[in-house]
């Protein structure tokens, strides 16, 4: 099929009111979701999912990726009139937003926020359209062996989601492979920790564990403490964002939105850190870099950039390889799942049309966000009021109606709170959630992918490494390994000894 | 609780899980054929794998949690009441508790309006008002978007059955 007719299959597939719809719905949705502190984008596509069961693939699918690209920007609103990142990829946003809402410039720095989010989103998009499709094309060549290297490779992302101690985040990330293997043994059939109830046997549903890890230990935590302080919303200013100012912070736009398509292909390092270091690159080269920190439009644009040049390109790996970037896209593989899809390689040869219709769904929610992100900016001052002791059972209500309808199984409501209280004391805990839900999603396919080439070689392991993919891949994986211990051991070098303080 | 406290309490909670499906919960329940020729095939394998990781990540976390000061700062803000917190967290199981056992008998409707309601006493809104009205709302919509736009056989109970 020839790339026009790609277009014209994706076209034909996205092209009717119901996706555009979709797509709008979901923006606005995520817009709403990353405004409102707490909410975070994460929980706003985790929620949303149950919605999309009875959707068409392609019009659920692009849903959630437009909850995804307007959680992003949404993030960013309560960043700067209220010092409360949505998100955590809005934080370096703070840095020259908040002090901007300070002076009365509010409305300047989420003018140029908007701007800044939606050109590179529309770079980010070009950047999946170009690169998705070429990765997809060498993935083809894959087999048994490549995929298991090619996995393991991605689990070491989990460096990269483990926040501040990497032990937990291994931690994490065992219990998650752990609880993937309930259910029934992929080659043999037998049970695996199913204490013979036939609930088990199909192992834990993803939605419920999902569900159960992000949103419900927000409940919980809430329970524990009921008065957590909420800002009070700012008044955005007279001033506006002009094009002389985005003209002025094209360079920096560009260069950040590059850094974060750069990183955001690469699974695991996320929009936070592609923030800061596009911010701290435009703070090096800018020629106003002595007003960065006390309110510089410019510190807002590209932090901006960093974060959303990130959104398009997290979707290059799941697309191409069916690895998830980061928790987001983790979720939204699930949602792929649910509908019968299996991203990776073999979806640009058998749903080419899906493929497409995502790309054009995509390039059009740039604009949606556009138009979306004006509004939300004068109305954010209603999101913000929405009473959170309200908003908190409502968000229980619909956890609960979300998880039965995935199977139309109060067991997995059951196991969605079961897992929420494990969220809640890995929250009290400070062990990540995300290295989990990867760990939880890729285990299978390591264990399968493992246990095939076994098969297939008769237990030979050096059909592991059998050929340059290979080879590649395990040498990313062992210098990954070595740049993690070597950040392992500087940490552990600059920690005190027992009590030693720093005056002994 | 302080950093080292955190470390040394998932440390040896991660050993002890290790000894625990090492010796009892992997032997008791998960079942492997006996004609399995390799070991690597077995699906024992890959629990045991699993296993022996933990506890080698419950060493390195006792390790660090050994290494670091006595004295840290608390990890955690200390709640305002932490005994009137503890009762609220306990009533937050028993109100999950209890929609598990209310879910196929009062339906889904019924009970997420208990839930709601319930929840948000516990969270102690100050718009009682507002809550009272969305506890019957918003389970109506859900319903409505479930039942008759997603086709979704929700629950419907005895009590109440709505079209």
């Amino acid at each position: 099929m020839s790339f026009v007719d790609s277009i014209a299959a994706g076209l034909s597939l996205v092209g009717n009111i119901e996706s555009f719809l979709a797509l709008f719905i979901g923006v606005a949705i995520g817009v709403i979701g990353g405004a409102i502190p707490g909410m975070s984008a994460t929980m706003a596509v985790a929620l949303t999912l149950p919605f999309t069961f009875a959707m068409q693939p392609i019009t659920g699918i692009l849903l959630l990726l437009g909850v995804y690209k307007g959680g992003i920007f949404g993030g960013s609103i309560p960043a700067i009139l209220i010092k409360t990142p949505g998100t955590p990829a809005s934080s370096a946003t703070i840095l020259d937003g908040y002090p901007m809402a300070e002076k009365g410039e509010a409305g300047r720095a989420l003018g140029m926020a908007l701007w800044s989010s939606c050109t590179a989103d529309v770079i980010s998009n070009l950047s999946l359209i170009l690169f998705a499709g070429w990765l997809a094309s060498f993935a083809l060549s894959f087999g048994p062996p490549e995929f298991f290297t090619l996995i393991l490779f991605s689990l070491t992302i989990i460096a990269g989601v483990s926040g501040e101690s990497l032990l937990r985040g291994a931690l994490s990330a065992l219990l998650g492979l752990l609880l993937a293997t309930i259910g029934l043994d992929l080659v043999y059939g037998t049970n695996r920790f199913t204490f013979g109830d036939p609930n088990m046997m199909g192992g834990l549903n993803f939605i419920a564990v999902l569900i159960g890890l992000f949103a419900i230990p927000e409940i919980l935590a809430m329970v524990w403490h009921p008065t957590a302080h909420v800002g009070k919303a700012r008044s955005l200013g007279k001033n506006w964002v002009t094009f002389a100012e985005y003209r002025r912070s094209f360079k920096s736009i560009v260069r950040g939105s590059f850094i974060g398509v750069f990183l955001g292909s690469i699974p695991g390092i996320g929009a936070a850190p592609s923030a800061f270091l596009s911010y701290s690159e435009a703070r090096r080269t800018s020629k106003n870099r002595d007003n960065f920190g006390k309110g510089e439009i410019e510190g807002v644009a590209a932090s901006e950039a960093g974060n959303n040049g990130v959104a398009g390109a997290t979707l290059i790996p799941l697309l191409a390889l069916g690895v998830p970037g980061d928790v987001i896209t983790a979720i939204i593989i699930g949602a792929f799942m649910i509908h019968g899809l299996q991203p990776g390689p073999m979806m640009f040869i058998l749903n080419v049309d899906i493929i497409y219709g995502l790309f054009i769904g995509l390039i059009v929610s740039s604009v949606f966000l556009f138009l979306i992100g004006t509004v939300a900016i004068r109305g954010f001052k209603y999101v913000a009021d929405i009473p959170k002791r309200i908003l908190i059972p409502a968000v229980l209500v619909l956890c609960i109606y979300g998880v039965f309808a995935v199977n139309n199984n109060i067991f997995d409501v059951g196991v969605m709170f079961v897992m929420g209280w494990v969220g809640f004391l890995m929250v009290r805990y400070h062990i990540p959630a995300a290295p989990f839900l990867i760990a939880f999603i890729l285990g299978p396919l390591l264990e399968d992918n493992f246990r095939q080439s076994m098969l297939m070689s008769g237990s030979d392991p050096t059909i592991l490494l059998r050929g340059p993919i290979t080879w590649f891949f395990w040498t990313m994986t062992l210098l990954t390994i070595i740049a993690i211990v070597r950040a392992g051991v500087r940490a552990v070098k600059n920690t005190p000894l027992f009590d030693e303080t720093p005056e002994n | 609780m302080t950093q080292r406290q955190v470390q040394m309490r998932l440390g040896l909670g991660a050993l002890f899980a290790s000894l625990f499906l090492a010796f009892f919960a992997i032997p008791t329940w998960v079942s492997s054929p006996s004609n399995v020729g390799n070991v690597i095939l077995s699906p024992l394998f890959w629990p045991y794998a699993l296993a022996g990781f933990t506890g080698l990540t419950g060493c390195g976390l006792v390790f660090s949690g050994l290494r670091q000061s006595r004295h840290g700062p608390p990890v955690n803000a200390p709640s305002e009441q932490p005994g009137a917190a503890w009762l609220r967290l306990v009533g937050m199981a028993l109100i999950m508790g209890l929609t598990m056992v209310l879910l196929p008998r009062l339906g889904m409707v019924l009970t997420s309006m208990l839930v709601f309601v319930s929840t948000a006493l516990l969270v102690r809104t100050r718009h009682l008002i507002t809550a009272l009205v969305c506890a019957v709302v918003v389970p109506l919509v859900l319903y409505a978007f479930f039942a008759h736009v997603a086709g979704v056989a929700i629950p419907q109970g005895n009590l109440l059955r709505l079209p």
